[in-house]
């Protein structure tokens, strides 16, 4: 029979465990939750029968846990070198209604305070982009409805999809990493976060602290398309665009092809319509000009013609013909006495000796 | 699609298009050739409309690590 000394048996031990349960999941209720130095987290996760010394880092800590929470904690099993059994925790989510809704709350208030959901910091998400990245699960319905209303409204976009899980314990890391691949790459316009409709726990991943932050802190504006409606999770509220549903956020970040299309149309026919009117517009303003300077010559030859009638009154009136007509003579030849002058009447010309001469009083 | 312009882009290229007709830069010289243009875009637009597909790449990076 073997035999170990204690180091080796812890080791052996140990090393069985992590063989056995590299990882665990257990969920159970918290009790006993203190802080060391500002450092450490202890607190036992118990049942009716049975409970876990747990111990983790404050910065694994990622929700507002307290005694009497039901939580989930994923940790690995040891036995420390004093040969305590401990259950050293990497992550923690709220399980349960209750605890879902008070930890909500205290988190929702904290990030609020501290500004992650400013409004003043969303900044808008046009549609019709060139290139946009997905996080999602590739096999979760949420995804497969995403896809098909984008697919069905909108054509030519490249979008890059990072498949993690959008569930459970581990949801909330790969979903930062994620979020992180694309803001490092910096290749695509937008980020949507896609997540089917399901249950409160289900969607508890979306509530956990360091994924609200790195969504809050991302360069590349997020879309959130996670659960239904009624479904509000702290990174919607921490997203640059809260979509209803993953088919909402289909929508919100395309154009209709069909609408489009019909836009197109119009825009070119209102266009076609628009240079017919200028054309029309241009040969009447070419008409009103000719019939300006049409109207112009009439006046001026009418003109000429009153000046012409005028001019030809006055030779009338000069006419001698019309003075002699008036009953006046002409009288011709030298006036002095005893010659003989020519007297022209309108019907006579009569030579007539000069008797007398008299000046004019 | 017949270049590397996107939708969006063909779109916004044939509404500044359709703007020069209600500009003031409008010349009647130029806008039977400027028509036929946004005619030709339009159509091109049309046909990417009914047929263009999204490009669609599953990333290979594993973010469960």
């Amino acid at each position: 029979m073997d035999s170990f000394t204690p180091t080796e048996f812890i080791a052996v031990v140990n090393q069985t465990l992590d063989y056995a349960y590299s990882s665990v999941t257990v969920v159970g209720e918290v009790a006993s939750f203190k802080v060391n130095q500002g450092k450490w987290v202890f607190f036992d996760i118990k049942d009716e029968e049975s409970s876990i010394s747990c111990f983790m880092t404050l910065y694994q800590l990622r929700i507002p846990i307290e005694d009497g929470m039901k939580v989930m904690v994923k940790g690995v099993p040891k036995i420390t070198k004093w040969g305590k059994f401990s259950f050293t925790v990497q992550a923690v989510q709220p399980v349960g209604e209750g605890s879902l809704k008070k930890v909500y709350e205290i988190l929702k208030k904290k990030l609020a305070d501290e500004g992650l959901f400013d409004p003043a910091k969303k900044r808008p998400i046009p549609k019709g982009l060139s290139k946009i990245g997905v996080i999602s699960s590739t096999a979760a319905a949420g995804y497969a409805d995403f896809i098909k209303i984008f697919n069905a409204r909108w054509g030519g976009t490249k979008i890059q999809v990072a498949h993690t899980q959008v569930q459970g314990i581990d949801a909330p890391d790969q979903i930062i990493r994620a979020l992180k691949y694309f803001n490092e790459r910096g290749e695509v316009e937008a980020i949507a976060i896609i997540r089917g409709g399901g249950s409160a726990d289900d969607l508890a991943c979306f509530n956990d602290e360091a994924l609200v932050r790195a969504v809050a802190s991302s360069k590349i504006p997020v879309i959130s398309g996670i659960g239904h409606e009624v479904d509000e999770s702290l990174v919607d509220l921490a997203a640059d665009v809260r979509a209803s549903t993953p088919s909402n956020a289909a929508e919100l970040l395309t154009f209709d092809r069909k609408t489009t299309a019909s836009s197109v149309n119009d825009m070119v026919n209102r266009a076609g319509q628009n240079l017919v009117y200028k054309i029309s517009n241009i040969k009447k303003e070419q008409r009103d000009k000719m019939l300006q300077v049409s109207n112009i010559i009439n006046l001026k030859i009418s003109g000429y013609r009153k000046e012409l009638s005028d001019k030809i009154k006055i030779l009338g009136a000069l006419d001698p013909e019309k003075v002699l007509e008036r009953g006046y003579a002409i009288l011709r030849g030298e006036i002095s006495v005893g010659n003989v002058v020519k007297i022209t009447t309108i019907s006579k010309e009569i030579k007539a000796e000069v008797k007398e001469i008299n000046e004019r009083q | 699609m017949k270049d590397n312009k996107t939708l969006t882009q063909k779109i916004k290229e044939l509404e500044e298009k359709i703007d020069w007709f209600y500009s003031d830069d409008f010349e009647l010289e130029e806008a039977t050739i400027n028509y036929k243009t946004a005619i030709a875009l339009a159509k091109e637009l049309q046909e990417d409309l009914n047929n263009l597909q999204n490009e669609i790449e599953i990333l290979k990076e594993d973010f469960s690590k």
